[in-house]
């Protein structure tokens, strides 16, 4: 049977083997062509220190018709492997105490050698504020070129990879199925852009393997082992989200939350971690400056500095910017705080927003437009 | 006594659609072996008259000879149905049997009767009583001999004798010239129009200005609208106090409605024409007949009963996809036309739609207060089953959010309903003196080329609305939209030319669809 190499790293990752049996498997034989070779083909493996149940298990793995299979999925998807005796394994996952044996991808390999990189993550339902913030700092970073490493998933970790392509870096995303998956499906755009600029699609899992609930805790390790530094953009306590924090803790990686809004129950977490001690962060420049990653060039990005959106001329609008100034509001309190009629206060909504300086929650609620938009 | 057969001719009126049609009760008595046999394609409840009136008879002291009774209900080729035939048929069998001699002339033919008896000769009140007198009127009938429950409800219809009756007995003596009843007497619409009884006023609803504010916007332009707010917003409470805030019914407007709700049987005993303006709120499992009209034979359905008045749907997305299509011809035309194998009617719907509906199906998207636990494509999925050709008919869109316990505790009354109805009956005088030429006269009712006439912007305006068009990714059918809205409230301002506070106020009632649909 000839394959090649890939088709082989497939055959072994479908067997889905614990990496404790798979990473000195693959340090004894070299590579899976070869473990391939023993157990399938001669069915003779060494005596050695691979367990009895390992063994078993790999001798039992059906071959041809997968392979097959494989071989046109990964064709067809542009799916590459490495294994972590490869060397472009990143150096990064090799140090972690439960590393992928084998590694898919497709893309482009170099984002993986760039020095700065972040890992963002948070809650696939969030909320309109924390998507926004996760967007405006990833694509902030990305314009001082950090690498945004996130899970593809919808909601916070798509808004980064968009912030992430915005601002101009590539952004790597580690996905909990085989790379030839429609998933998420409402994803499947961004993958694309992802890819035409330069990005990467990492997994552990083969071509071919679904994205079952168990996968997605577990790949969290290598979003959050990718960088040296993780970014809670916004979470619920009880949160996936929450594994990739455990994950990063363990790994001894810095752990950043972003404050988001302080009585929100969407950023139950957030706050939890903030009094537990984890990095306070409200702009990209924070994290910058606290990873000496500003290597005295001149920061990009308008929200860098946190300026204060300028205060408007006529006396209506600047009666509802000093009261959004103390935190978004709805109609009702607005209404309260700047004494208008609602007639009055719905028009000067309108021009606010058509100006840019205000920004329409869901909710009928109200916040200042940080001049960030680019 | 001789076998030549008597016979007689009583009128009476059954109801098609909502039109009243004139029947003739033949009655023909004759000897031989006994029995009653009802033709002319009576239903069952009118098949059963035949004991009621037998019943009713002998219980107002009049014993029946055995005679082998035919009653025809002529024209013999529509189905008559409902227990209204009672009465023509109880008085045709009596003169027929002779049982009664009519009064030295008296005049069947001018004088038309229907009514429901029990068994004990009293006359119950019949659905429909209202179009029945009304095309009494129009054929050229004099009297109307009908329920006394029901004379109140017929006492608007001039150039009439309506004389209410509540037992067989007093319609025997009306016949044999001993007693004449009295009477209904005539009301004038104004009349009864005294008090518009409100149900729920705008001064118990705390907070939520800002869909006070459409509510009032809504009223006055006729605009139908939807909100959007977490449960316990208070949408259903503001819904209904649209009918209080809405100008009373007109006359024709009321003999319309009151109309529907006749034939539904709707209208309360006793009750006369319609004064406030219909609400009618069907739960969202409606079905498609229910809420459009029709079933095996056809009757109107909640879009009818809504006639004039306001259909308050809510929970949108969850009714059936059908029902909700089907909404769209009263939308457009006012008039739902319901086609079975045996019957054709058309019925008038022309209403104000006040939807109501969650932001997601969880319903606390957005919420400040606790999380929402559905994911993008629930709510994408939740939102996409109303049809955009549906929103396409809703002109204001407001999101309502929970009121703070602090708000509700907020002593501060609101305003009255009879003080916002004020501001509206002045802007809706605004638009009737606007296009009293033409064939319209709310601003929800203009099309592209008279918003083009009628909706002229200030310079400011048109400025403000490009750049509304341009950061809000507006469609033109949305601009349309906005233009009739912004009409509205400079109506409500009582100025001519939309000023630039105007459209502006507008455009917030579109920003939803941004924000939601998007």
């Amino acid at each position: 049977m000839d394959y090649a190499h890939s088709v082989f790293d497939a055959w072994l990752a479908g067997g889905e083997i614990p990496y404790d049996w798979l990473i000195p498997l693959l340090h004894q034989y070299g590579d899976s062509r070869e473990v391939f070779d023993r157990f399938v083909i001669r069915k003779a493996p060494m005596e050695d220190m691979i367990p009895a149940k390992c063994r078993k298990k790999l001798t039992e793995l059906s071959a041809d018709g997968p392979m097959q299979t494989c071989e046109t999925l990964m064709e067809k998807h542009g799916i590459s492997s490495m294994t972590i005796l490869d060397e472009d394994y990143p150096a990064c996952l090799r140090e972690l105490s439960d590393p992928p044996g084998i590694l898919f991808y497709t893309g482009d390999l170099s984002c993986l050698l760039r020095r700065k990189r972040v890992s963002m993550v948070g809650s696939r339902t969030a909320s309109y504020l924390g998507l926004r913030a996760a967007r405006t700092i990833a694509r902030d970073l990305s314009k001082n070129g950090v690498v945004i490493v996130s899970g593809l998933a919808c909601g916070i970790d798509a808004e980064c990879h968009r912030g992430c392509l915005e601002g101009g870096s590539p952004t790597i995303a580690v996905l909990g199925c085989g790379l030839d998956q429609d998933y998420p499906q409402e994803n499947e755009p961004l993958k694309k852009d992802i890819l035409s600029r330069n990005g990467l699609l990492l997994s552990e899992y083969a071509p071919g393997i679904k994205p079952l609930g168990h996968h997605f805790p577990y790949r969290n390790r290598i979003i959050s082992g990718l960088s040296e530094i993780l970014i809670l953009m916004e979470a619920k306590l009880r949160s996936g989200s929450m594994t990739t924090v455990t994950h990063a803790l363990k790994q001894g990686k810095e752990v950043y939350a972003y404050p988001g809004d302080p009585v929100s129950p969407m950023s139950e977490a957030n706050r939890t971690l903030l009094r537990e001690g984890a990095g306070y962060f409200t702009t990209a420049k924070d994290i910058l400056e606290d990873m000496n990653w500003l290597d005295n060039q001149p920061l990009v990005g308008q929200n860098i500095g946190c300026s204060a959106p300028e205060e408007p001329a006529d006396s209506t609008e600047a009666a509802v910017y000093n009261a959004l100034l103390k935190g978004n509001l709805g109609f009702d309190e607005l209404l309260q705080t700047t004494k208008l009629i609602p007639s009055e206060l719905l028009s000067t909504l309108t021009v606010m927003q058509i100006k840019n300086k205000i920004e329409a929650l869901p909710g009928k609620r109200y916040a200042l437009r940080q001049s960030s938009s680019c | 006594m001789g076998t030549e057969g008597m016979m007689a001719r009583i009128y009476s009126m059954g109801v098609n659609g909502t039109e009243g049609y004139p029947v003739q009760v033949e009655v023909f008595a004759v000897g031989g072996i006994p029995g009653t046999e009802i033709i002319g394609l009576p239903d069952t409840s009118v098949r059963e008259s035949r004991d009621r009136v037998n019943a009713a008879i002998i219980n107002s002291g009049i014993e029946l000879l055995p005679r082998r009774i035919t009653i025809n209900l002529a024209p013999a080729d529509l189905k008559k149905e409902g227990p209204s035939f009672d009465l023509p048929i109880a008085v045709g069998v009596l003169i027929a049997t002779r049982g009664l001699i009519p009064a030295e002339g008296f005049e069947f033919g001018k004088t038309v009767f229907f009514g429901e008896l029990s068994l004990d000769g009293k006359i119950r009140a019949v659905n429909g009583a209202l179009p029945m007198v009304i095309s009494a009127k129009e054929r050229g009938f004099q009297t109307v001999v009908l329920p006394e429950e029901n004379a109140k409800e017929a006492s608007c219809i001039e150039g009439l004798r309506i004389l209410p009756v509540s037992t067989l007995k007093e319609v025997i003596h009306y016949i044999d010239g001993s007693e004449i009843p009295v009477p209904q007497r005539q009301m004038t619409y104004e009349e009864l129009n005294r008090e518009n009884i409100i149900t729920v006023d705008m001064c118990q609803i705390r907070g939520q200005k800002a869909a006070r504010r459409a509510m009032e916007v809504a009223a006055a332009g006729g605009h139908n609208m939807l909100m959007i707010g977490v449960p316990g917003s208070g949408k259903t409470m503001l819904a209904r106090c649209l009918p209080g805030i809405l100008p009373p019914l007109t006359f024709e407007e009321s003999l319309e409605t009151t109309r529907i709700h006749s034939i539904c049987g709707r209208l309360s005993p006793g009750s006369g024409l319609m004064i406030t303006r219909p609400f009618s709120a069907p739960h969202h499992s409606a079905s498609v007949a229910s809420l459009i009209g029709g079933g095996q034979n056809a009757k109107p359905g909640e879009v009818s009963l809504a006639h004039n008045g306001v259909l308050f749907l809510d929970e949108l997305p969850e009714f059936s996809r059908a029902a909700l299509e089907a909404l769209r011809q009263p939308l457009e035309d006012g008039i739902v036309s319901v086609s079975r194998i045996r019957h054709q009617a058309q019925y008038q719907s022309s209403f104000m739609l006040i939807a109501a509906m969650n932001p997601c199906p969880c319903g606390y998207y957005g919420s400040t207060s606790r999380a929402c636990r559905c994911t993008k494509n629930e709510i994408r999925k939740y939102l996409d089953r109303v049809s955009g050709p549906l929103l396409d008919r809703i002109d204001l869109q407001i999101e309502v959010d929970a009121v703070p316990v602090q708000e509700i505790n907020d002593s501060l009354p609101a305003e009255s309903s009879a003080t916002v109805a004020a501001r509206v009956a002045a802007a809706r005088r605004v638009q009737q003196e606007r296009y009293r030429n033409e064939e319209f006269y709310t601003n929800a009712q203009l099309n592209n080329a008279a918003i083009r006439k009628y909706c002229r912007l200030s310079a400011d305006a048109e400025t403000l609305l490009n750049a509304a068009v341009e950061a809000m990714h507006m469609s033109m059918r949305g601009y349309n939209r906005v233009l009739k809205v912004a009409r509205t409230i400079a109506d409500l301002d009582g100025e001519d030319i939309i000023s630039s506070s105007h459209a502006a106020e507008a455009v917030q009632y579109r920003e939803l669809d941004q924000k939601y649909w998007r």
